[in-house]
């Protein structure tokens, strides 16, 4: 599989969100591509010159085409890569898509402990972590899978709380949910394949080290 | 119209078909003929141990990835998740008293719960060796070689092992006199391959910013011999320096072995299993997102076991090294098929007869079940893969 990209060093992107903002920063160390876009409807982009190919992948995709080898590198929020649990290289925090997870309930049937809701159920599009925040508080609980619109699940009774993500608050609000537990803060990283790390260190160290660079000179200029 | 119901297999265990079947023995044959060529013995071990067993001197966390069962009298038993700690029981048991050093080598299916993926599966076939009761840089040498050597005679040969030593590591830390706690989570952090919390531990430690710097960058500790040149600016400290003149004397015998050349440093290597002490490496081929193979030196195992002696190993993934020769193409070897041998009405007799006389000659001959036309056969021939066709009428 990484064979046949041997001379290349190939990108996943993930649409949405942490698109543009991945995209400018490669491009400020010359790592881009004609036509890069999360729009484009070509999903491998390549920049024959430089051997670069950035593929476009959905969010939650990006750990398992690194962890696989179709991708060496990848960039990701630290929440899709914790919940993923893949074995990758996690070798950059980027600093970006800053947002943090954290338990929410209905404002009006806020309870006065965090254990006082052992045994409910809780909507989350972030299983696993939700359960290593529960477990150690030592607190079982219903785990109820959702791809979207987690803030729902109480509304209409679905679950008692829910888990998810927050950038500034907003959503919660309208939807008259507060935060009562904070779990982790997450940004964007930069991840890399094991084996792409070894056999393509010199390059990708390379990288990182440009990237670090840029990153450092944007937070002087701030 | 009522569908048959197909009967599943467990969840990460595989059927290998006749072709499949056939690869993998081309490849376990290779093997067992290199490893006895260079004085190593095979050994048999249960597929299941006792619990206890598998968890003595083995490393944290291994029990969630063990399928266990309950004997009859109700102990815990589990199937054997390697073949490293079944042969330090044996040493501390019925191989105790041997003369050493002793070479030992297997070739068997071994199980660990994981999530399941392609060349990663919960049952698995490893061939390895174990060469136990020498502690010096010539075993190293020699296990490194037969895992270069291992790899290239089942056919791969783009492949670069990283070798590291474990005491690198251990005396650099050592050195800035950092807590066993503080140890541990480094190396859990190195281990999980988490570059971004290693860096953020290494900030939070009470030392001084050379010496930060200088932690930072040991995962990046990667390439050939010059690198150790680097990495002795590093090594302040005797059981650093140790570790480097180690990995030196090694590196200066594999390219005697002539396969130095495969071989390049990773002095953040960590392997996953906690019983390493010395030297450990693992091989990467471009094909596969996940090593091939790996091993290391672990001295202090055989004493939890009861038969203290230094020992050193390595093991091979046999499903992974398939996987890598198919993604490259073409690489699979072919099994010969010959003769087919079909008879008509009455004549099985003779058929038998020539199929044995030809099977005594060497060949794969394939006899037909049951009498037949000339067209028939020509075309069981075909169905068979079978080059000739030897028809009695």
């Amino acid at each position: 599989m990484l064979a046949s990209n041997k001379e290349y060093l190939t990108i996943a992107l993930p649409k949405g969100k942490l698109f543009s903002l991945s995209a400018e920063l490669l491009k400020k160390i010359g790592y881009t591509a004609e036509g890069l876009s999360d729009k484009s409807r070509k999903l491998v982009i390549s920049n024959e010159e430089k051997k670069i190919r950035f593929i476009i992948t959905k969010t939650a995709d990006v750990p398992t085409y690194v962890e696989y080898g179709a991708a060496d590198l990848g960039v990701i929020g630290k929440d899709v890569l914790v919940e993923s649990g893949k074995d990758v290289y996690e070798l950059l925090d980027l600093g970006f898509g800053k947002c943090h997870v954290m338990m929410a309930v209905p404002r009006k049937e806020k309870r006065e402990r965090l254990t006082d809701y052992a045994q409910t159920r809780v909507a989350t599009k972030f299983p696993h972590i939700a359960e290593q925040f529960f477990t150690r508080h030592g607190m079982q609980m219903e785990y109820i899978k959702l791809n979207g619109s987690i803030e729902l699940g109480p509304i209409v009774g679905l679950s008692e709380s829910i888990v998810d993500i927050v950038e500034t608050g907003t959503t919660l609000k309208e939807n008259d949910l507060e935060e009562i537990a904070y779990i982790m803060d997450a940004t964007a990283r930069l991840i890399a394949n094991r084996v792409s790390f070894k056999l393509k260190f010199e390059r990708i160290n390379t990288l990182v080290e440009e990237l670090k660079k840029v990153m450092a000179a944007g937070e002087a200029g701030k | 119209m009522e569908q048959k119901k197909i009967l599943e297999i467990p969840y990460g265990t595989r059927d290998f078909l006749p072709t499949e079947a056939a690869e993998k023995r081309v490849i376990e044959t290779k093997l067992a003929r290199l490893f006895s060529g260079w004085g190593y013995d095979e050994v048999v071990t249960p597929t299941i141990e006792y619990l206890e067993t598998l968890d003595r001197g083995s490393s944290h966390n291994l029990e969630p990835h063990l399928y266990k069962l309950v004997s009859k009298d109700n102990r815990m038993m589990a199937l054997r998740h390697e073949m490293t700690t079944p042969i330090a029981r044996l040493m501390g048991s019925r191989l105790q008293g041997r003369a050493l050093p002793l070479r030992c080598s297997y070739i068997s299916s071994v199980f660990r719960y994981e999530q399941s993926q392609t060349g990663r599966q919960c049952e698995f076939y490893q061939a390895g060796v174990e060469l136990m009761g020498s502690g010096s840089a010539a075993a190293d040498a020699e296990v490194i070689t037969l895992a270069v050597r291992s790899l290239l005679s089942a056919g791969l040969t783009e492949f670069k092992l990283c070798l590291g030593q474990v005491e690198f590591l251990s005396g650099v830390m050592e050195q800035y006199q950092l807590a066993e706690s503080e140890c541990e989570a480094l190396k859990e952090a190195m281990e999980k391959h988490n570059l971004v919390l290693f860096e953020q531990l290494v900030d939070g430690l009470n030392v001084n910013d050379a010496a930060k710097k200088a932690l930072k960058y040991l995962p990046l500790l990667n390439g050939g011999p010059e690198m150790l040149a680097r990495a002795r600016e590093m090594a302040l400290n005797a059981r650093s320096r140790r570790a480097l003149d180690n990995l030196t004397e090694i590196y200066h015998l594999l390219e005697t072995y002539q396969v130095a050349d495969y071989v390049q440093f990773d002095l953040g290597i960590i392997r996953d299993f906690s019983y390493y002490t010395g030297m450990v490496f693992e091989a990467y081929a471009p094909e596969l997102g996940f090593p091939v193979c790996g091993g290391g030196r672990y001295d202090n195992l055989l004493a939890d076991f009861g038969n203290p002696c230094p020992a050193t190993g390595f093991a091979l993934g046999i499903e992974r090294v398939l996987l890598a020769l198919k993604r490259r193409g073409g690489g699979l070897p072919e099994t010969p098929k010959d003769v087919y041998v079909g008879y008509g009405q009455g004549n099985l007799e003779q058929a038998v007869a020539k199929a044995l006389e030809l099977r005594q000659a060497g060949k794969v001959v394939e006899l037909a079940a049951a009498p037949g036309t000339e067209s028939e056969a020509e075309g069981a021939q075909e169905a068979g893969g079978y080059k000739e066709l030897l028809f009695l009428p």
